[in-house]
């Protein structure tokens, strides 16, 4: 039975092996009766899980209002972020809930298709969800028709135009969209994209209402929230809290380093956090102030024997070869970006220019490409050249830094088989 | 239809024939200057563009009065038919029926740039392509013809307008500026329209395997209530 | 209906996917448009409007010069965008 103010919520009744059906209904069950659902989603406050933070009841509305008949309603569980575990998690303990939120919300906009999209590196989470999708079929064929699709890992094949794209097109490339709200479609369907733990959120407010929703988290910002902790934990965890509790007691649950000497939240593009600022609270609303957002769900945790500037040099080079190399700033700028901070980190070759040249650079890319891949490196960089000005003063002076010498690395980062070409034609 | 017989409209034809394939040969050469992104310091590369499009324009406008002075002329049996359609002249049949090739793609070529900004970028590029293919047809068919082409200073012309194309051909296609793609097509992410370039682009690099030990959270186990100080 | 005075400001876009940094742009209207180190138009998404006639013109010879139709100038009609 779920009691209202207390978690684990989401994660409610998970054990090793995923929740059929049958095993799910039970653990779910509820005697609420919701009438609206869209008003129901409305009430309930709940934002976006996969980075953005978008009011999802705006969302659906938005493409409830579209004309269209032939709507998608797409589960995105890619999962681009490296170090974010939550998606996969949540899939192989209970995809159902995420089923259950999907249908949801394709009733809310009057969607046909139900496109559950998960990376195709995964096997198990792939099974996982396939199963749980045939049980549904198997049940009923009633309602949206439920796919499963499996587009290659990248990091940018999770942001949602280019999901939609590859749905569309087969190609998992971000598209430029200048009109703001843009409304995505697949075919000359209108498609509301929206993140797996999203959706298990709104399977939650579905089943037991917006007042119970909000019995956990804050005003702003209710409910509960996945949090894969990686770094310097024993072993990289998924936790789930309620939004609002304070940082530095989620990495005592995590098992985590209790003073690290700077914490990376939202993912890879997203921002450093000082040591300084680990009491805060863990939502969106307290982070804001300080300059970083809870993103997708990432915490990665920088000890102190680690180089600040070393890990963030890593982060970037791999973030730069994950460009889609369609827009001429990302395509060199990334790398550029990269190289500097490879001459600062490594100390090699005059970083007193590169510093320099890297706070030019980002100025100069900023906010010119179709999607917001750019602009999340250099928000990282920023916020590195924040938090690590004492590194980067040294690094640039020449002073010994005992993390450059480190072997074990704290951001994982995907190994590169080979750098992929950039050719012109 | 009006036949004219005066020697006039022949000579007209052969000069502006010439003349025409002169001023292609031009007008490729600015295109490859454009392509291979020249200029920007003493001449302007917008000006170098500006300069190939006004030129095509001159060399179409040769090249209509050449198929006008031939359909009209009255010497050589041309219909009107022969300009867009190959094969159907009596005279010279195959070299006049390339030279209708010629034209056909030219002028889809001129008729694509003239909508330019009304069609989809690709689409034109698509047919832009094909003027390649005009000017080795109009070329051939320059030659073929043979009134003047096939000695002294015709044939001077013929050649040395071949060897600049060829040259600028090669350039367009293998002395092109090496830098990082702006284009989709050899996105390491375009896996389905892959030119031949983009199959050089490596395989997905394999994701970290998720760590093995995975503790999901269950209720029992772990205080997973988490209220702090509000 | 008589006639309608065109109403609302301008602005110039690029698409950036359709940008090869051919760099005509900032040749035809270099007061709007710079380039970066690498020869792509710094123009943000955040687009710096067109104020007078003449930047109207530059921007429209710029739009119809990019060999890549890339550059468009868009209106920003007077409506807040829900």
């Amino acid at each position: 039975m779920i009691r209202p103010n207390s978690l684990p919520r989401l994660m409610h009744a998970a054990s090793d092996r995923p929740l059929t059906l049958a095993l799910h209904e039970a653990a779910f069950a509820s005697s609420t009766s919701v009438t609206s659902l869209l008003d129901e989603l409305e009430a309930s406050g709940l934002t976006g899980r996969g980075g953005a933070g978008f009011p999802t009841a705006l969302k659906a509305r938005l493409i409830r209002e579209q004309r269209g008949h032939n709507k998608f309603m797409v589960v995105n569980a890619m999962e681009g972020e490296p170090a974010s575990h939550k998606d996969q998690t949540l899939l192989s303990a209970n995809p159902h809930l995420v089923l259950d939120g999907a249908e949801y919300l394709a009733s809310m906009i009057g969607a046909n298709n139900i496109a559950v999209c998960v990376a195709r590196d995964n096997p198990s989470v792939v099974n996982h969800v396939g199963r749980a999708i045939h049980e549904r079929t198997r049940r009923s064929l009633r309602g949206p028709k439920l796919e499963l699709h499996t587009p290659p890992w990248r990091y940018v094949a999770g942001e949602e135009s280019a999901l939609v794209h590859w749905l569309d097109d087969n190609e998992s490339l971000p598209q430029y969209r200048p009109n703001r709200p843009h409304i995505l479609k697949i075919g000359h369907g209108p498609a509301l994209v929206d993140n797996a733990e999203t959706c298990a959120n709104v399977g939650l407010i579905g089943r037991y209402g917006a007042q119970w929703y909000r019995s956990l988290g804050t005003a702003a910002t209710p409910g509960s929230t996945l949090v894969s902790v990686t770094g310097a934990v024993d072993h990289p965890t998924v936790v789930e809290v309620e939004l609002g509790t304070p940082l530095r007691s989620i990495l005592a649950t995590a098992g985590a380093d209790l003073d690290p000497q700077a914490v990376l939240l939202g993912g890879y593009g997203g921002s450093w956090l000082g040591a300084s600022h680990l009491d805060v609270a863990y939502d969106n609303e307290s982070l804001k102030p300080v300059g970083v957002s809870t993103g997708a769900g990432v915490i990665v945790v920088l000890p102190r024997s680690a180089c600040g500037i070393v890990e963030t040099q890593r982060i970037v080079h791999w973030m730069a070869n994950e460009s889609a190399r369609q827009c001429g700033p990302c395509a060199f700028g990334l790398p550029a970006l990269a190289e500097d901070l490879s001459h600062i980190a490594h100390q090699s070759r005059d970083p007193k220019a590169a510093h320099v040249r890297l706070v030019e650079r980002c100025a100069v890319i900023e906010g010119r490409g179709a999607c917001r891949h750019p602009d999340g490196v250099i928000r990282l960089v920023r916020s590195a050249l924040e938090v690590f000005t004492d590194d980067f003063s040294n690094h640039v002076r020449g002073s010994f830094c005992n993390g450059t010498r480190a072997t074990r690395h704290f951001a994982t980062v995907p190994s590169l088989e080979r750098e992929e070409e950039l050719v012109w034609e | 239809m009006i036949a004219l017989t005066t020697p006039y409209l022949w000579y007209t034809t052969r000069a502006t024939g010439m003349v025409a394939l002169i001023l292609f040969t031009l007008v490729a050469s600015l295109g490859t200057l454009v392509a291979n992104r020249i200029g920007g310091t003493i001449v302007g590369r917008f000006e170098i563009n500006e300069l190939h499009r006004s030129l095509s324009m001159v060399a179409v406008t040769f090249l209509v009065i050449h198929i006008l002075t031939t359909v009209l002329d009255s010497y050589v049996a041309t219909g009107w038919i022969s300009a867009f359609v190959p094969m159907t002249s009596a005279y010279k049949r195959l070299a006049v029926g390339i030279g209708a090739v010629a034209f056909d793609l030219i002028l889809a070529v001129w008729i694509s740039s003239l909508l330019k900004l009304r069609i989809a970028n690709t689409t034109w590029r698509f047919i832009h392509w094909f003027s390649w293919m005009g000017f080795a047809t109009a070329l051939v068919h320059g030659y073929m013809t043979g009134t003047d082409s096939r000695s002294g200073f015709g044939l001077v012309v013929v050649a040395s307008c071949a060897a600049v194309v060829a040259c600028a051909a090669l350039w367009r296609f293998f002395g092109r500026p090496t830098r990082a793609a702006g284009r989709t097509a050899l996105s390491p992410l375009a896996t389905t329209k892959a030119g031949p370039r983009a199959t050089r682009a490596t395989p997905v690099p394999p994701r970290a395997a998720p760590p093995a030990s995975r503790p999901f959270p269950t209720s029992p186990a772990r205080p997973a209530k988490q209220r702090g100080p509000r | 209906m008589g006639v309608r005075r065109r109403s609302g400001s301008f602005v110039l876009r690029v698409n950036p996917i359709l940008c090869d940094g051919f760099g005509h742009c900032a040749e035809l209207a270099p007061e709007l448009v710079q380039t970066d180190e690498w020869g792509y138009p710094i123009l943000r998404s955040e687009p710096v409007p067109l104020t007078d006639a003449g930047a109207y013109e530059s921007a429209r010879y710029a739009e119809r010069g990019c060999p890549r139709q890339a550059l468009h100038i868009h209106r920003i009609s007077e409506k807040k965008p829900h």
